[in-house]
């Protein structure tokens, strides 16, 4: 499976070629174009496999209840997917390690990743931030999607960033989500919201701009609806 | 593409900048020649430009939410610049025709050359209200020089064996491609894989496609907006 990430980092699109027997796993309306003989199987989970709740869970985390499997033909083929909003694409490469990834910013991944969902806690609810994380596991490659360009941080120690900012970050990460301010009243207010608070070694990939808070921006100055 | 004449004029000199997320052209038309160029997409121009606004594509073009004017600048006295900016941010593409067709998506078109004839035409009903798109496209055909562009980025793709491309993603295509609007998957995928309606296109020539669309843009704006009050 060979990736190729074209036109960063605002209009990015991934062509992904795939051989003959190999599978890719992507997430429901990503697909732009592909070849003529690939073919489409959707279900609940992974094919083969039924997983009616994996599928439930991860429709709460924003994504979509069904997972869409593309299989090239006898001599293989390509697929190109892309994202709604402007933004950027990267490959993580797994083996065997663990990467936690935004609930929204799966975009697709090999076959032999296994993708859980993980909750966050009801605080996150609260914060409107829609905390919801995936854990992917397994050996092969994973793509994600950004809101605005992606740049990683080397954490060593204590770092703190922005929930609405992260886009994945390894699994041996320590984190623990809390509030930017001294107290839950000037967080809010600052308009910080919530923060994660990360520590140990590994590698946050974080995006430049926050979607929620373009969409503040943007959302007011239409007409109301109805 | 063989190049058999000498006569055969190449078009004029272009450049693009911006691209792929902010692209916009410079044109360089020859002293008393003469570029179409899609209404309000003037940017920048010299002052030997002369503009004459056209009627372009006849009745048809009111349906298609476009503006119905091409307006025509022609360099007077001498050679003259054109700055081009298209209406969204995005990228613009260029094809030389050569006695050729090509296939637009109803707000691709851009700027073309006198010689490139630019007409609506019917997708047929089918086609038209599945492909997402309108139900019109645009037909250019002659020769020299076409201008095109679209939100988000544009990917040019060789058809030898048929392709696939998601319904609103199409930006351009040649006349010798041939599609049909179908499902992918099976009946379980046309429902739930979100990807619905497909173009499946057949034969050999190009396709250009798109690697956002506004409509996804608008509905993600959407959950923003204030509620009204209801009394």
């Amino acid at each position: 499976m060979e990736i190729d990430i074209q036109l960063r980092p605002g209009s990015s699109a991934a062509k992904i070629s795939l051989a003959t027997g190999e599978t890719l796993t992507a997430e429901g309306g990503s697909m732009i174009a592909m070849s003529n003989d690939m073919s489409l199987t959707t279900t609940t989970y992974k094919k083969n496999k039924g997983g009616v709740l994996k599928a439930l869970k991860r429709m709460v985390s924003g994504e979509s209840f069904f997972m869409n499997h593309y299989e090239p033909g006898p001599n293989g083929g390509a697929i190109y997917l892309a994202t709604a909003l402007p933004g950027d694409m990267m490959t993580m490469e797994l083996n065997g390690q663990g990467l936690v990834v935004q609930g929204g910013s799966y975009v697709a991944s090999s076959h032999d990743i296994e993708i859980d969902f993980s909750w966050q806690g009801l605080k996150s609810v609260f914060s409107g931030e829609g905390l919801f994380w995936l854990n992917i596991n397994g050996t092969g490659k994973v793509i994600v999607n950004s809101f605005g360009a992606i740049y990683p941080v080397e954490v060593d120690g204590d770092y703190i960033v922005d929930t609405g900012h992260i886009v994945a970050f390894d699994e041996t990460l320590d984190f623990k989500i809390t509030k930017a301010g001294r107290s839950w009243i000037s967080s809010m207010l600052g308009g910080e919201g919530l923060v994660c608070k990360f520590n140990g070694k590994g590698t946050v990939w974080c995006q430049s701009h926050n979607e929620s808070s373009f969409g503040k921006i943007v959302g007011p100055k239409l007409r109301a609806r109805k | 593409m063989e190049s058999q004449a000498t006569e055969i004029k190449k078009g004029f000199d272009f450049k693009f900048e911006g691209k792929p997320d902010y692209g916009y052209i410079t044109v360089k038309i020859p002293a008393s020649e003469t570029l179409k160029v899609e209404a309000s997409a003037m940017a920048t121009m010299d002052t030997n430009l002369k503009m004459k606004t056209k009627f372009k594509g006849g009745f048809s073009r009111l349906f298609q939410g476009e503006s119905l004017f091409i307006n025509e600048f022609t360099a007077q006295n001498a050679p003259a610049e054109i700055g081009i900016a298209p209406a969204a941010p995005g990228d613009v593409e260029h094809v030389y025709l050569d006695n050729e067709a090509i296939f637009l998506q109803s707000s691709a078109f851009v700027a073309s050359g006198m010689d490139v004839k630019a007409e609506t035409k019917f997708q047929g009903l089918v086609k038209g209200f599945f492909s997402g798109e309108n139900l019109f496209l645009i037909k250019c055909s002659g020769q020299g020089d076409l201008w095109f562009n679209s939100y988000g980025g544009v990917i040019e793709i060789d058809v030898n064996d048929g392709y696939v491309v998601d319904t609103g993603h199409i930006v351009a295509f040649t006349e010798t491609l041939e599609y049909k609007i179908s499902k992918v998957g099976g009946y379980k995928s046309l429902f739930f894989s979100g990807e619905g309606l497909v173009c499946r296109f057949s034969g050999e020539g190009k396709v250009w496609i798109q690697t956002r669309k506004v409509n996804p843009l608008a509905w993600w704006v959407h959950p923003f907006r204030r509620s009204r009050k209801n009394n």
